[in-house]
């Protein structure tokens, strides 16, 4: 494993993901992006069998990469070699019975408590400044998955105080018992954060934000400052590992040839 | 039951099993009679103003893409639509003033669908994919509703029509999702016989709940097969003919997009789609919808004369993956 000097911050993201993801546990992607190539990613070097589902009821595919931006679901390509072909109803049962360990989701903006918004942006719900798609498959993942995994991007307009809509429930207003307050399954949450700067995690008492870890290229409060709320500080700050030479190629020659969706601002360390 | 919390958005059509009930009872064909029409007579028929309306899949994936351009084509009115899982069809059905209603699970916004909305003139509500697909699953049941447990505590919970209640057996706090039968739902397969029993071949969204929720069906096929056929190989039908009203041979009838095992998505032709619905002076989508589907009078001639032999066999050929499909 050779240490890379120089990648995109999209990059470093897919790698520090691929490189959490268990053998021995269960995940449900949704989107293509940074969350669907940190399975691939993790796939290709370090799990074979990874256990990821997609939201069109795909078990565990094993993908004929690349995988063109749109064609992540439902293609013959995104499907290849799984070990089951169901339905949207299926792997969205299967979360409810508690056999999605993870998560994974990329979100348009992140409050304190978790919360994801990907609905609209501006404006009140009649009268959106800007409308997005809406809680798509994101809803029953953070919902029903055991833990939740976001990635995002590091920007004042991500982390806001608070959304001008929740599409996805994070921890609601993080008061005990509120997710089981809304009919949600108990035991079920947030867990990590990740962007190319940092990883936020959550205080187990008041469900608030904690900055966890951060890149080796940045500071603490390079972090905060792309914050909209301050978040809980770990009192030791840990880092995130960069990218490996063996990753990148992975990432550039095998799994986004064209550069689609690693593209990003450039570090270089 | 105690209902703890009520959604404020618009619900289309309020569940009622014995209604759709007694609409199969006087409507569906028993009979094993061939159902095969063109889809200017399969959508003028059982698609109608005001129709709820719904479709498995999407325009780039193994979706009725030949089959929404007849409803475009026809010029729908009111229609309400499920939007889940979807990127183009919902701004397609807006941007022509066929839809005054959407239900969201995921859609794809563009700039037509901003306008009408702005405008006002279509209702939204929200939900989300598979509160969608759990809803149809509530109305392939012939329930009125559906308890899950997702959807509670967000915004789209606030914006949707689902209600949150006391479990009478667990005494904990459920969502009820409010059960869907839709109008009218039109489903592209792989195959299908000439009485409407139909065969797809891998991952789909809902094929299943969305035919057996639906009053009408409306199935378009890469090929017509024998039912001999179907019954040496019964394992794998997806759908039985009594749920089927009208079977229309449709080869590349998903084009721009993809049918598993058969062609590859048309990714320049999806660029050309998606780039019409972004156009935010509307004159894209004009032209767009002029060229491929009002200048065009059936699928025949949209694949003759705007897709053309060349390409249809190169996508054909790029289908490298036979696995699971036709092997």
């Amino acid at each position: 494993m050779t240490r890379a000097t120089d990648f995109t911050e999209t990059e470093a993201i897919i790698c520090v993901v691929a490189n959490m993801m268990e053998a021995d546990k269960s995940y449900w992607v949704v989107g293509g992006g940074p969350s669907r190539l940190a399975t691939l990613l993790a796939q290709a070097l370090y799990i074979p069998n990874l256990t990821a589902s997609t939201e069109d009821g795909v078990i565990a595919p094993q993908p004929a990469v690349p995988l063109q931006p749109l064609m992540q679901f439902v293609s013959a390509k995104a499907s290849y070699r799984g070990v089951a072909w169901t339905s949207m109803n299926t792997v969205c049962s299967l979360a409810s019975t508690g056999y999605f360990d993870y998560g994974m989701l990329a979100t348009l903006q992140v409050d304190p408590y978790g919360n994801i918004n990907s609905s609209f942006l501006g404006g009140d719900y009649y009268h959106p400044g800007r409308r997005f798609g809406g809680a798509g498959g994101a809803n029953e993942i953070a919902s029903m998955c055991w833990r939740t995994i976001l990635l995002t991007t590091q920007e004042k307009r991500k982390f806001v105080k608070k959304m001008d809509f929740i599409s996805s429930p994070g921890f609601l207003d993080g008061s005990p018992g509120a997710r089981e307050r809304a009919g949600l399954p108990a035991g079920t949450g947030p867990y990590r954060l990740f962007t190319p700067e940092a990883m936020f995690g959550y205080d187990e008492e008041t469900r608030y934000m904690k900055l966890l870890a951060i890149a080796e290229w940045v500071g603490v409060e390079d972090v905060l400052e792309k914050m909209d709320f301050e978040p809980m500080i770990a009192p030791e700050m840990e880092r995130l590992t960069p990218p490996t030479e063996e990753e990148l190629e992975v990432l550039r020659v095998r799994l986004d040839p064209n550069g689609v969706s690693i593209r990003g601002n450039w570090i270089h360390l | 039951m105690d209902i703890l919390d009520s959604g404020t958005g618009t619900l289309r059509h309020i569940p009622d099993p014995d209604g759709h009930r007694a609409y199969i009872r006087e409507h569906k064909p028993r009979a094993m009679v061939e159902k095969v029409m063109t889809e200017q007579e399969a959508v003028s028929t059982f698609v109608s103003d005001g129709d709820y309306i719904c479709y498995d899949c999407n325009m780039i994936m193994r979706g009725p893409s030949s089959l929404i351009r007849e409803v475009v084509r026809q010029g729908k009115k009111n229609l309400a639509v499920g939007g889940r899982f979807t990127y183009v069809i919902v701004n397609l059905l807006a941007g022509t003033g066929c839809v005054d209603h959407i239900d969201v699970g995921f859609i794809g916004v563009g700039a037509a669908l901003t306008r009408v909305l702005d405008e006002g003139k279509v209702t939204v509500t929200e939900w989300s994919n598979s509160a969608m697909t759990m809803r149809q699953m509530a109305g392939a049941l012939g329930i009125p509703f559906i308890p899950v447990r997702f959807v509670g505590g967000t915004g789209a919970f606030r914006y949707s029509a689902a209600k949150l209640a006391r479990d009478p057996w667990t005494e904990k706090e459920v969502v009820l999702l409010p059960a869907l039968n839709p109008d009218v739902s039109l489903i592209h397969v792989h195959q299908c016989d000439i009485y409407g029993n139909a065969r797809i071949f891998g991952p789909s969204v809902s094929p299943w709940e969305t035919a057996a929720a639906s009053k009408k069906l409306i199935v378009s096929t890469e090929e017509i097969i024998d039912t001999e056929y179907i019954r040496r190989d019964p394992g794998k039908t997806s759908i039985p003919y009594y749920l089927v009203d009208a079977v229309v041979e449709a080869p590349f009838g998903a084009h721009p997009g993809e049918v598993q095992g058969l062609y590859v998505s048309d990714q320049p032709a999806i660029m050309e789609l998606f780039a019409a619905n972004r156009d935010k002076t509307g004159s894209g989508l004009e032209e767009y919808l002029e060229k491929y589907i009002y200048s065009v009078a059936t699928h025949q001639e949209y694949l003759e004369q705007r897709v053309g032999i060349a390409r249809l066999l190169e996508l054909r050929r790029q289908a490298e993956i036979k696995e699971g499909y036709y092997l």
